[in-house]
């Protein structure tokens, strides 16, 4: 099949979502490719965490002074997708007071709204935090979702005239002389290859990026890097907690909805699809939040994961219109005499706006039309409802919850289906809360397969969907299975390898 | 309050230890937080599913026999494995039997649409085993999330459908609430009537495992009439409504004998005294009594049941502290797929013949302890398929060695 589209925008994570956006504003007709679902890269895994800067202020003013505008902007286009806890950062009688001083002063030349608290002041706010920190300083970190925030931006681009194909591999990029011509694309779950023209074509594939662009002979310089978090089954603070001390491995606890998520590390790593949490990386996670929080030594967790941080080595930045050690943008034509390619990566869910932005100015620079940035004005759509646990906790009454971990009801997934266009089980768990609750989906999946199957959407035998999930679930849990997580473990082995002899 | 015998842990290894006990005119004490792993997964006996589907079940048990000299089988051995099925079999009066269907391992169909192995079933799942070539009629019940009868119907190529509930009286529509409704004779000429109407040429119907808790004979034989052809039952997700029904076989059986049945209680600790176990304290909120035996059994299953507690780096037995045969660090517990044989499921505690704890070295560690069910080590019950079979041989036998001594 033949496609034809001014922009081709090829990633499906914060950034290509908030370029679709933009561009959609600009009246700028756009096409995204995705190979999976949605955030399915690095924006689908993070801790959530609404950066207020402070974690750069010291290392890089630049980013940090993003952060802040970006922080300061998604609070009022995107409220529903944020819950606005505040951020301590904490100093611990190891940590001494040297960096926290630069930290305070940094704040002040970033104008990052910060106030030192006392340690009794930091208890008071926060009880569980250990009674031995020496102070902590406040500032407006916060906590968002994800996965809402990129599904609003799809939303509006798509109601300004976007489109998007989920589930769809670039498979080449053909060049020819000073222009990427023809693309080609497959989808993966029906086999059906599509032929693209397109005028435009930005790379927005993260960690991905230099991948992609193989396919047309280039090369980027880039490392990637792991991060692996953990997430307890409940939520153990109400505002974000970061060390005051440099950057480093295990130093932020960030709440989001019902849990806290603890983060992160980073491990150089080659392959950005094969990868998992190693045990050393939990038992460091959790031997270094839990200085902040004695609390987390005996907490239950639900799930390990990881996610991939593309890292451009520097060199790569004198050449190319690098806005900012964040975030890298790279215009092929001045690097490469391609002259409609262009990549974007590196970056923070934070700055995703920003990113798409920058993206969308160059962009319009090239085709010669001049229209400016609306994206940073105009609200997402569901921002006039604002969000709160409300809505989710109303009286279930005479209704079938799928998940009796999260309150997921049926209707509620009969919605998601209605809105259409989903195409695997995945797509489904991400635009609800079923399968991230305490039992992980051991549960509410096969619920939810029977369910489809009563509404005949289903084909073929259910149980090679239900042990693909089960196995995509052990790679989450399997690091973190201690305690009343390995009779659980039992009670869903005994299920499925017993009751039902999978 | 002294006892002959004090079994800890309610579970079929327990009642089973309490039941060869009491037949032996023993003054037993049975003790045990709650009702066991039997409502979760035991609908019917498994005794070796994982044997090959033609192979009698005897001779497939003595070969085990041989190749897993630490399997808690090879500990009682095979004639005492199959006196105490037949002890089992024996609780149970007609019409609600358990029963084999030929000299091996039957097939029965599960809320998954798959066909499961398993050795002894109720009388209420006779009609749907090794039943791959009939067809069957499947029927679940909207609203009731444990059970999908096209996702059940759908492999076995049979036809499911899902009717309405006539009454569900604001109440949560789970396995135990349907189990009583069918017990009410105008809920069951609903229910038939309706299923009858959608019979198409099938000549049997499959009904999720909730046909009664107190009369399922009853239940099944009057949909039957109703209907017009054979209805079974099928297991699915926990609570398991069988498993309850054997439960309660137990505990009345139990009761009339005299035996102390304290359920909901649980152990505080164990007085120890050399190599002998003087007693239990038994938590009754807020004080602790204490009960005197002259030998005990731990019946106290695995991480469920409690009897195994894992904690970040190693496992341990909460009651007795008894050493726990385990490989390394927690990153060795389990394998990398889901469906791998994971190591910690073989961990347990080290027995002799007669199943009395002992140390790495094979001495016994408690002289008049004994220990039975799946808290024992050297089996893999699940992948196995002798969850049911493991609970019933070791209980029966730790109690037979216990009274010898």
């Amino acid at each position: 099949m033949n496609l034809k589209t001014e922009v081709l925008i090829i990633g499906g994570g914060a950034t290509g979502a908030g370029i679709a956006r933009d561009l959609s504003l600009r009246r700028i007709p756009s096409l995204l490719i995705e190979k999976g679902d949605f955030l399915s890269g690095a924006s689908g895994r993070n801790h959530g965490l609404l950066h207020s800067g402070g974690r750069y202020v010291v290392s890089d003013p630049e980013a940090a002074r993003e952060c802040i505008a970006e922080n300061r902007i998604l609070r009022k286009i995107a409220p529903h997708c944020i819950e606005e806890t505040e951020g301590l950062f904490v100093s611990l009688p190891e940590d001494g007071l040297d960096f926290r001083d630069r930290f305070i002063q940094a704040c002040e030349e970033t104008t990052l709204p910060a106030r030192l608290l006392s340690r009794d002041e930091t208890l008071s706010l926060e009880p569980g935090l250990n009674p031995d920190l020496l102070s902590a300083v406040k500032v407006p970190d916060g906590a968002i979702d994800p996965f809402e925030l990129v599904l609003a931006n799809v939303k509006d681009a798509e109601a300004h005239g976007a489109r998007c194909l989920l589930h769809t591999e670039i498979t080449s990029l053909l060049v020819d002389g000073d222009r990427v011509k023809t693309v080609l694309a497959k989808d993966l779950l029906h086999g059906e290859e599509y032929l693209i023209e397109a005028a435009y074509i930005i790379n927005a594939t993260g960690a991905w990026a230099d991948q992609l662009l193989k396919l047309a002979g280039l090369r980027t310089a880039m490392a990637l890097s792991k991060g692996s978090m953990l997430i307890t089954n409940q939520r153990l603070t109400h505002r974000v907690v970061n060390r005051c001390r440099p950057p480093s491995d295990g130093d932020i606890i960030v709440p989001n909805h019902t849990v806290s998520i603890l983060g992160t590390t980073s491990i150089p790593l080659e392959d950005a699809e094969n990868f998992e949490v190693t045990h050393r990386e939990v038992s460091l996670l959790i031997r270094e939040t839990s200085k902040m929080l004695p609390a987390i030594e005996e907490t239950r967790f639900i799930r390990a994961y990881a996610g991939i941080r593309p890292l451009f080595q520097s060199g790569e930045k004198g050449d190319d219109r690098a806005i900012s050690r964040g975030f890298v943008l790279i215009d092929h034509e001045k690097r490469d005499g391609i002259r409609n390619l262009i990549t974007i990566t590196g970056g923070k869910l934070v700055t995703y706006r920003l990113m798409a932005e920058k993206t969308s100015d160059l962009l319009c620079r090239k085709m010669g039309i001049d229209v400016s940035c609306t994206t940073h004005l105009n609200t997402l759509p569901g921002a006039e409802k604002p969000s709160g646990l409300k809505d989710r906790l109303k009286p279930l009454g005479k209704v079938e919850a799928l998940c009796d971990c999260e309150l997921v009801r049926r209707e509620e997934v009969e919605e998601v289906l209605r809105e259409g266009k989903l195409k695997d089980l995945q797509d489904i768990l991400h635009r609800t809360r079923l399968a991230k609750g305490t039992c992980q989906g051991g549960f509410c999946v096969y619920r939810l397969l029977g369910m489809l199957n009563e509404l005949g959407l289903t084909e073929g035998n259910p149980n090679k969907i239900l042990k693909g999930f089960l196995e995509e679930r052990w790679k989450g849990i399997r690091p973190v299975l201690w305690e009343s997580a390995v009779k659980e473990e039992e009670l869903i082995e005994g299920i499925y390898k017993g009751i039902f002899n999978l | 309050m002294h006892y002959d015998l004090i079994i800890i842990g309610m579970g079929l290894s327990g009642l089973m230890a309490a039941k060869t006990a009491a037949e032996a005119g023993r003054k037993v004490l049975i003790v045990g937080k709650g009702m066991g792993c039997l409502t979760l997964f035991s609908n019917t006996i498994d005794v070796l599913g994982k044997i090959p589907e033609t192979t009698r079940l005897r001779d497939g048990l003595s070969q085990w026999i041989q190749d897993h000299p630490e399997h808690p089988y090879s500990k009682v051995g095979l004639t005492r494995i199959e006196e105490g099925l037949s002890s089992f079999t024996s609780l149970f009066y007609p019409p609600y039997i358990f029963q084999t269907i030929g000299d091996g391992n039957c097939f029965i169909p599960t809320g998954a649409g798959t066909m499961r192995p398993t050795y002894l079933i109720p009388d209420t799942m006779v009609a749907g085993a090794s039943g791959k070539e009939k067809k069957g009629l499947i029927v679940g019940f909207k609203g009731f999330r444990d059970f999908y009868a096209g996702y059940v119907a759908g492999p076995l190529n049979w036809r499911g459908i899902a009717l309405p509930l006539p009454e569900t009286p604001g109440q949560e529509i789970s396995a135990t609430a349907l189990s009583r409704w069918m017990e009410k004779e105008s809920f069951r000429k609903t229910i038939g009537q309706e299923i009858k109407k959608n019979l198409s040429g099938e000549t049997c119907v499959g009904v999720p495992a909730i046909l009664g808790i107190n009369d399922p004979i009853k239940v099944k034989m009057d949909l039957e009439e109703k209907i017009g052809v054979g209805v079974f039952e099928i297991p699915t997700l926990p609570p398991s409504i069988p498993g309850m029904r054997i439960f309660n076989r137990f505990k009345e059986w139990l009761i009339r004998r005299g035996v102390n049945f304290l359920s909901g209680y649980s152990i505080s600790k164990a007085s120890l005294k050399g190599k002998r176990c003087e007693g239990v304290y038994i938590h009754h909120p807020p004080v602790s009594s204490f009960y005197s035996a002259d030998r005990l059994i731990l019946a106290t299953g695995r991480f469920i049941g409690g009897g195994l507690v894992a904690g970040r780096e190693r496992i341990s037995d909460p009651i007795f502290n008894l050493p726990v045969r385990q490989p390394g660090s927690q990153e060795e517990w389990f394998g990398k797929s889901f469906f791998d044989e994971h190591p910690i499921h073989r961990m347990g505690i080290l027995t002799d013949s007669s199943l009395r704890p002992i140390d790495e070295t094979g001495e016994p560690i408690l002289e008049n302890v004994r220990v039975a069910g799946t808290i024992l080590s050297g089996h893999h019950c699940v992948n196995e398929k002798s969850r049911e079979g493991i609970e019933i041989a070791t209980g029966y036998w730790a109690a037979k060695k216990a009274m010898e001594q």
